[in-house]
């Protein structure tokens, strides 16, 4: 089989821009997915023993977009690895590298921040509460215009001038339940939001 | 016309979800009879199942499946001069493959009978 400087440049340079957008990824990994798609090409392409730019790029169309086979890669392992793990952490490692990718992405790992960091928020503030009973917890702060802000305190600093505990004790019980369930919670969307995504890119040919 | 249209979308969409639903279980089928690699597994899905998946599908859902522990994967060196990356089902898929297989057939069953007055209508 031989391949012509034309072809071979086309290839590397798709599997460049695959390779760039799987930055994160364990490079074991990598390198095992641009062999893979690598020797597919070559198969693809590959139909009299001569390899010329004209069926790489046939090739190459039918893969899809360098960005879209990225995305696919990555969503595909966040899934399978919430399917192992389930742990938010690892779920969050790759919604950072699909939201490099993706608007979708982006907009799901922004919804998934915020979840989270509430839900933690949550469970260290019930946490903390009996730490530092006359400070920790739910309050009610009030504003120079008029207006009041609900915030959650950890009680290591000083009791806000003004302020209002709102739940009092009930936050050990609000805050370790209701964090742990908005951590949970936000987990399932997370997942949803992915399998949706998944399932609305078109995985046959029309 | 435009009522007409609409049907014909959601015929079309429910047609692909339901395509969708079996890939899983059609790239597990495929590997039954031993390993095969990538492209070997798309042309198989297209001669045996009329299935035609996207390629840039086909791959990330292997390397899926290799995560979740259902198949295993080994690079092999082939006459055409490059090594292509095999992969085969693992203990574990074999037993997801037919377990599948078997809510599959008892699916199908339920639905042939359910459908069976419809034939009789064409």
């Amino acid at each position: 089989m031989t391949i012509t400087g034309d072809a071979q440049q086309r290839i590397e340079f798709y599997l460049g821009r695959v390779r760039g957008r799987l930055r994160g990824v364990q490079a074991e990994d990598v390198r095992d997915i641009v062999a893979e798609l690598r020797s597919h090409i070559m198969d693809k392409a590959d139909t009299s023993g001569e390899v010329t730019a004209a069926q790489v790029d046939a090739a190459l169309a039918a893969l899809g977009s360098p960005e879209e086979l990225a995305s696919q890669y990555l969503t595909d392992t966040l899934l399978a690895r919430a399917e192992v793990t389930r742990s938010p952490l690892r779920i969050l490692q790759s919604l950072f590298r699909w939201a490099s990718l993706s608007v979708v992405g982006f907009i799901v790992l922004i919804g998934s921040l915020v979840g989270y960091t509430l839900g933690v928020s949550l469970f260290l503030c019930g946490l903390f509460k009996p730490l530092h009973p006359r400070t920790a917890g739910l309050w009610l702060v009030p504003q120079s215009a008029g207006d009041f802000e609900l915030t959650l305190r950890l009680g290591f600093s000083n009791s806000p001038p003004g302020g209002r505990e709102v739940l009092g004790w009930w936050i050990l019980v609000v805050g370790i339940i209701g964090g742990c369930g908005l951590v949970l919670l936000t987990t399932q969307l997370t997942l949803w939001c992915v399998r949706r995504y998944r399932r609305s890119h078109a995985l046959f040919q029309q | 016309m435009i009522e007409l249209s609409h049907e014909q979308d959601g015929s079309d969409k429910w047609e692909v979800q339901l395509r969708k639903g079996c890939l899983e279980l059609a790239i597990l089928s495929a590997l039954w009879g031993g390993r095969l690699y990538g492209l070997e597994i798309l042309r198989r899905l297209e001669s045996d199942s009329a299935l035609i998946v996207s390629e840039g599908t086909v791959y990330p859902l292997l390397s899926r499946l290799k995560t979740l522990g259902l198949v295993r994967s080994e690079w092999v060196e082939s006459d055409a001069g490059h090594p292509r990356k095999y992969y085969a089902l693992t203990p574990a898929g074999k037993r997801r493959v037919l377990e599948m297989s078997s809510i599959w057939a008892r699916f199908s069953s339920s639905m042939s009978k359910l459908l069976a007055p419809l034939g009789k209508a064409k």
